[in-house]
């Protein structure tokens, strides 16, 4: 099975990817596609908070930001089993991943989704919805752990 | 998990880097960023100055901007990174303090543009609802792209692309009213060679002059198309093609329109009207409804405006990023919201500040400062822009012979320094002109400086590269 790990460069995930290595079966992934997409007509066409790189001001570039999110996440799959492959796209964050799922014939798409709190339930329309209503295969969205409670004093 | 796992295939385009602006999308975001930038805004400004002839004033700015703007081509092609202007000179100069200077500058005059775009926004508003006020108007247009900035709304290349076919449908409007008019026999073309000297400007060469520097701020916007640079497909071709040949349709359209609008409206009603192509629309030479042209044309200027005003919104904080990730400005910039995965704190930063500027803008005008406030803030954006076209002209043939190895565009070197020299001829002016408009650039500039001393003496090395987004951690 062609597993695709999307990233945004969050450290969710980074964190998604973990889940998928923490509970699946190498064995079972034969190859694993890392996609990382650039929004060209956003703000910040891409950053990159995995990794402790540091951009050079002021040539930074997203290309880069992206390909070391990319690494970093394909890092984590390191003699694990599967090929990794790794792909950078640009465009609409959603379409893209959805595009790659088909392109790729893939059989799991992992995407890390949102926050906590209020941004998560205001805003509709973020790219893990778009991905679990329209991917075509299974898609794990991996959430972030609810905060721990404060005990009561 | 139902898996009918086919044989993994390899595909074709195994590690290739895929881009996603094709030279035709990079032609429309030139355009629309360009043409929504001003002639709805400032043609009543440019006519006042010029008088009937004021398509000059357009033809001869125009060409200066398409000039700068083959600049910008030759260097994005070879420096082909979202920075732009900073970029290229800190590649020319390597001097810290120069690359800090124009960036902070390109900042500042992309926050008085928005302000500036913001009250005339707030002008063709007035004429759907003048109901509330216009500042109140222009506050809440500000604030309402912030928040589309901060989802992410901004982010559809087709969006885009359909926002520039409504400007440009706006401008055949008045292009068509003024064809109209023309075959009902009713033209004067002798409007179209008439240089109003009575005025300020003593002499026809002031006057056109005048003319230029005022309609410059409808040339502006080009610069912004580096933030797509490096996600352009083929950068090599399609930049000249698109850069220059955007700018050129640009200027054509414009200085159609300024001989439709002059042949069908007397100078005068131009010259004193806030929404100046109103007047053209509102001649009822059309056969419909004034009220429903009227209507349908104030929208499309809204969109239009809307569109270019949306650019400089989107660059403004992705400037401040760029200075955080370096610790140039305090690392609060470099914060990308875990979500949303836009830059927040820039966002609602750059915000705020086009907000003090329309505020403080308003109150000076009631206080009888006797300014224009569109005017005054379109100044603002022209004077700065102008200083950092020179400059990225002069970076330009600077790293002539420099970073050659890949094939680039060669802009004609003859037509650089014609460019440069009308740049520093128009901005040289400005300045004569509205003298005042150096405080307001000082102002903003200021900003810049605020935010590198609080980084300098509060901020702690390093917080800008890891951006940290504290509530997600890994699972």
């Amino acid at each position: 099975m062609h597993v695709i790990v999307a990233t945004d460069g969050s450290r969710q995930s980074l964190a998604a990817a973990k889940h998928l290595k923490s509970f699946a079966d190498p064995t079972k992934v034969t190859e694993i596609s890392v996609i990382a997409v650039i929004r060209p007509l956003a703000s910040v066409a891409f950053a990159d908070d995995t990794s402790e790189g540091k951009a050079k001001w002021p040539d930074g570039s997203f290309r880069d930001a992206a390909q070391s999110a990319v690494d970093t996440i394909a890092a984590v799959f390191d003699g694990w089993g599967p090929k990794v492959n790794k792909r950078i796209r640009s465009g609409s964050a959603a379409n893209e991943i959805i595009k790659a799922a088909k392109q790729y014939d893939a059989g799991l798409v992992v995407v890390a989704a949102g926050g906590r709190g209020l941004s998560d339930s205001v805003l509709v329309g973020s790219t893990a919805q778009r991905v679990q209503h329209y991917a075509p295969c299974p898609v794990l969205v991996v959430r972030p752990a609810p905060k721990p409670r404060k005990p009561r004093s | 998990m139902a898996d009918a796992a086919t044989i993994p295939h390899q595909d074709e385009e195994d590690g290739e880097l895929k881009r996603s602006i094709t030279g035709r999308l990079l032609f429309f975001y030139t355009l629309g960023d360009v043409l929504g930038s001003g002639i709805y805004v400032l043609i009543g400004l440019v006519a006042a100055a010029v008088g009937g002839a004021f398509w000059i004033a357009f033809a001869l700015g125009v060409t200066v901007a398409a000039i700068t703007g083959a600049a910008y081509a030759e260097l994005v092609t070879k420096y082909p990174q979202a920075a732009g202007a900073s970029l290229y000179v800190n590649k020319a100069f390597g001097n810290r303090p120069l690359t800090f200077l124009v960036t902070v500058s390109f900042l500042a005059a992309s926050m008085a543009a928005s302000g500036s775009l913001a009250v005339g926004f707030a002008s063709y508003f007035d004429t759907l609802w003048s109901g509330p006020p216009a500042l109140l108007v222009s506050l809440v247009f500000v604030a309402l792209l912030v928040v589309v900035n901060f989802i992410g709304i901004t982010e559809s290349v087709w969006m885009n692309m359909l926002m520039t076919f409504v400007e440009v449908a706006g401008l055949l409007i008045v292009l068509v009213i003024g064809i109209v008019h023309i075959f009902q026999g009713n033209a004067d073309f002798g409007v179209l060679t008439q240089i109003d000297t009575s005025g300020d400007y003593g002499s026809p060469a002031l006057a056109v002059l005048a003319g230029i520097s005022f309609s410059f701020f409808a040339m502006t916007g080009f610069e912004n198309t580096a933030n797509v640079a490096e996600e352009t497909i083929d950068p090599y071709k399609s930049f000249p093609r698109s850069l220059v040949g955007g700018m050129v349709v640009a200027g054509l359209v414009y200085v159609l329109v300024s001989m439709a609008a002059a042949l069908t409206v007397p100078v005068e009603t131009l010259a004193n009207s806030d929404a100046a192509l109103l007047e053209v629309v509102k001649q009822g030479i059309l056969p419909f409804s004034t009220d429903f042209m009227t209507t349908l044309f104030s929208v499309i200027a809204l969109i239009a405006i809307t569109n270019t005003t949306l650019v400089t919104i989107v660059t403004q904080p992705r400037v401040l990023y760029g200075m955080a990730r370096e610790d140039v400005v305090p690392g609060v910039f470099a914060k990308i919201h875990p979500v949303r995965r836009s830059p927040w704190v820039g966002l609602i930063f750059s915000g705020a500040v086009v907000a003090s500027l329309l505020v403080i803008g308003t109150l000076v005008t009631e206080a009888g400062g006797g300014i224009d406030l569109v005017g005054r803030l379109a100044t603002v954006t022209v004077v700065l822009l102008l200083a950092i076209y020179a400059i990225v002209i002069v970076a330009c043939l600077k790293l002539r012979g420099q970073d050659e190895e890949n094939p680039f565009f060669r802009a004609n070197t003859p037509l650089l320094f014609v460019g440069l020299v009308g740049n520093l001829a128009i901005l040289y002016f400005t300045i004569y002109d509205d003298p005042h408009s150096l405080i307001w650039c000082a102002g903003l500039l200021g900003v810049g400086l605020v935010l590198f001393l609080a980084e300098y003496f509060f901020g702690s090395k390093g917080t800008g590269s890891r951006a940290p987004d504290l509530d997600s951690q890994e699972g």
